[in-house]
């Protein structure tokens, strides 16, 4: 009998282990995605937004949701944090399961799949109804918004790979000039120069430039020195669904190459550092490399004093790394008009109030704001407004996300020491291409 | 049948019934669907257009494929057999009668009760260089190494297992702990009467009698290791480039970032029917050796 009842339960146990197996992981701790609690004010239409910021931004954006909700009692948008590593899945899947959320943030780069698959609506119906000025934005950024002539998305930043120095790290190892920037030579050579001395000069166990070996942020920078060499993009922009694969491989393999000598060859950059906002912000490295999104960080940082500053453009051309927040509206077929109006209202108030989400460390979309007053008041940000002028976009198409998993995955191999430039382009294109259908 | 026995039959019904519909709901009908799915060139938003067989065809020459299977497989053959022989040994010490027994059976069950997040943020505070644990250890009995144990290809290996041994090794040695205590005292007396050395009582009772419950902890064990993904993914994110992505974190990308939930749903019947072949071969040595 015993042994009976252990079989069965054995046979249970068992059944569930097999079949479960097409089920993906085992113990995942998937996070609900309800709405947050909160109380709707009695008589205002309830706007859901989704919003993806995890990094020091996302309190900024709260503050601007918290604004917005005050100015008016028509409209209460509701703002749900989401994990930011599932996000996009999470939004595709809810979105075609008509239990998406009325507001969705989106990268410049992940529109294109979102337009091609028709989650989200065409914006210039409502917009002009709300009073949306178009010609106010930036129109490098407004671009990347467009589809076959209609407005898919209201930018709301740019957010470009930038650097930050320590200026006291930077200055005691003498490499400060009197007007606070650095001394460095804008060639690849004066750029390594400048690290070396940096190196040489830093008080024992000291980092001269603390960035990741792995992910996105060394390709975001391999991207920076791919463009500053000329190099275009990895696919074509003729088409959104049919791109063909267009790498410079020459150009793409040197900027793998100068970057990975920066890690080993020149031992600029300690390999696998755990966290290195850690080590710039406990002021344990002399410089950093990361996104716009980390200024607001070291602003509210204690005795931190640093300088943000483009990414050195040391290879003839400018560029660097960006992507762009956008607002959109997902597609249900069933929409509520008035939820929509309501969705459009908060999207304008957000580009309008580009100022606040600055504070962030975002440059505004809107040039309007990246001239008032208020944007310019704000210490820091002028230092690199600029850069959002001539940053390179990721290419426009519906693989973007695909293909940058690839690349990362392979440029991580370069990274590490245990491929060639050579051999992880190689095995690039050939992943590409299959992905793409060439 | 008799009317007694079939009223009683009946009555088992509506107990059975909520599990077996929450069942044919989010088990059974997925598993179909899942088959159809693997039949479509099918995105995370809807459904494309047939393209019958062709996903399992490009499945056999996609070396990424067999090469995450291969990842997983190595994982599954340097976790197993260490796996049980792991908990076996555990399972003897926290059987001995001391004042230490409860403290064993404690801390060595204790990590099981934690979710894979927080067992895999631990393993990152560890090992991460620089400032981790272990290298610190390292560096103050002067060792002036800076192993990447969760960057380097070998190392990353050797983590991973090591962290899920630590992890799982607690519900294993449970189950050898409850089979060990279910051995007669009877034997163990008689075999004292005849003279028994320590040693040879081991070979000759303990071990013979616990073979039941290790071949269900190893069924058990190849099964949960094949399926072997999350601390993967959140130790080493399935680097240094790619070597140790093991088959479910391709699945998943593939399904998640690629779009391609067709292609996703093919690779995951091939892991199913993997699994299947190894339980079906697994139970039948087993119901032959009983015969």
């Amino acid at each position: 009998m015993v042994k009976r009842l252990f079989v069965g339960i054995f046979g249970l146990v068992l059944t569930a282990f097999v079949l479960s197996a097409c089920s993906g992981s085992g113990g995942s701790d998937s996070a609900a995605g309800g709405e947050n609690d909160v109380e709707i004010p009695e008589g205002a239409t309830e706007v859901v937004m989704w919003n993806l910021f995890g990094g020091g931004d996302a309190e900024y954006m709260q503050d601007i949701v918290g604004k917005f909700n005050e100015s008016q009692s028509e409209y209460f948008v509701n703002n749900v944090m989401q994990e930011h590593e599932e996000y996009y899945t999470k939004l595709l899947t809810s979105i075609g399961a008509g239990k998406g959320p009325d507001i969705g943030i989106a990268h410049t780069h992940v529109l294109p799949e979102l337009v091609n698959q028709g989650l989200v609506t065409g914006l210039d119906d409502i917009a002009s109804s709300v009073g949306v000025k178009w010609d106010e934005f930036n129109q490098n950024i407004l671009d990347a918004t467009i589809y076959e002539g209609v407005h898919y998305a209201v930018p709301i930043d740019t957010h470009a790979q930038i650097m930050y120095i320590n200026n006291k790290l930077v200055g005691d190892a003498g490499l400060l000039n009197d007007d606070g920037s650095v001394k460095m030579e804008q060639t690849p050579e004066g750029y390594v120069d400048f690290f070396t001395t940096l190196k040489d000069n830093l008080p024992e166990g000291k980092i001269p430039f603390a960035f990741s070996s792995s992910g996105n942020d060394p390709y975001w920078l391999w991207w920076g020195y791919y463009t500053q060499l000329g190099g275009r993009g990895i696919l074509t922009e003729d088409s959104l669904e049919n791109p063909k694969y267009d790498i410079d491989l020459d150009k793409a393999v040197q900027a793998a190459n100068f970057l990975k000598d920066l890690y080993h060859d020149k031992e600029i950059i300690p390999l696998n550092i755990s966290d290195f906002y850690a080590e710039f912000q406990s002021e344990n490295a002399a410089t950093m490399t990361s996104g716009v999104w980390a200024t607001g960080i070291w602003e509210t940082t204690e005795g931190l004093d640093f300088t943000p500053m483009p990414i050195p453009n040391v290879f003839g051309e400018k560029g660097a790394w960006a992507s762009s927040h956008t607002l959109v509206l997902p597609y249900y077929q069933d929409a509520n008009q008035e939820v929509q109006k309501g969705a459009l209202e908060f999207m304008k108030f957000v580009a309008d109030n580009g100022a606040m989400w600055a504070q962030a460390g975002h440059i505004p979309a809107k040039d309007s704001v990246v001239e008032s007053e208020e944007f310019q008041e704000l210490p820091y940000r002028n230092e690199y407004a600029e850069v959002a002028s001539y940053v390179n976009f990721v290419d426009r198409n519906i693989y973007a996300r695909g293909v940058e998993e690839i690349v990362v995955r392979h440029l991580d191999t370069v990274w590490a020491g245990d491929a060639t430039a050579e051999e992880a382009f190689a095995a690039i294109e050939t992943e590409v291409k299959k992905l793409i259908g060439e | 049948m008799n009317k007694k026995s079939w009223i009683q039959d009946m009555k088992a019904i509506p107990f059975l019934l909520p599990f077996f519909v929450a069942y044919m709901i989010f088990t059974i009908l997925p598993i179909f669907k899942g088959l159809e799915m693997s039949l479509y060139d099918w995105t995370l938003v809807r459904k494309m257009e047939f393209v019958g067989l062709d996903n399992y065809k490009d499945m056999f020459v996609d070396p990424h494929f067999w090469r995450t299977l291969w990842n997983t497989t190595l994982f599954v053959i340097l976790t197993t057999p260490t796996m049980v022989l792991l908990a076996l040994g555990l399972a003897l010490l926290a059987n001995i009668n001391s004042k230490l027994q409860t403290f064993f059976r404690g801390s060595f069950f204790l990590p099981s009760i934690l979710s894979v997040s927080v067992i895999s943020f631990l393993a990152i505070f560890m090992l991460q260089p620089y400032s981790g644990f272990v290298n610190t250890v390292l560096h103050s009995i002067g060792i002036d190494a800076e192993p990447f144990w969760m960057a380097d290809k070998t190392l990353a290996w050797v983590s991973i297992v090591v962290v899920t041994l630590w992890w799982t090794v607690g519900f294993n040695m449970v189950l050898f702990l409850a089979s060990l205590q279910d051995i007669p005292e009877q034997l163990y007396e008689a075999s004292e009467i005849d003279g028994a050395t320590r040693w040879e009582q081991f070979r000759h009772i303990t071990l013979p009698q616990l073979i039941p419950i290790g071949r269900v902890i190893l069924l058990l064990q190849i099964l949960a290791s094949y399926k072997v993904f999350a601390q993967i993914l959140l130790i080493t994110g399935g680097g240094p480039g790619g070597a140790t992505r093991p088959l479910i974190q391709y699945i998943y990308e593939v399904g998640f970032t690629q779009n391609n939930l067709g292609y996703a749903a093919t690779m995951s019947y091939a892991l199913f029917f993997i699994l299947l072949v190894l339980s079906i071969i697994q139970l039948r040595s087993q119901r032959s050796e009983e015969r």
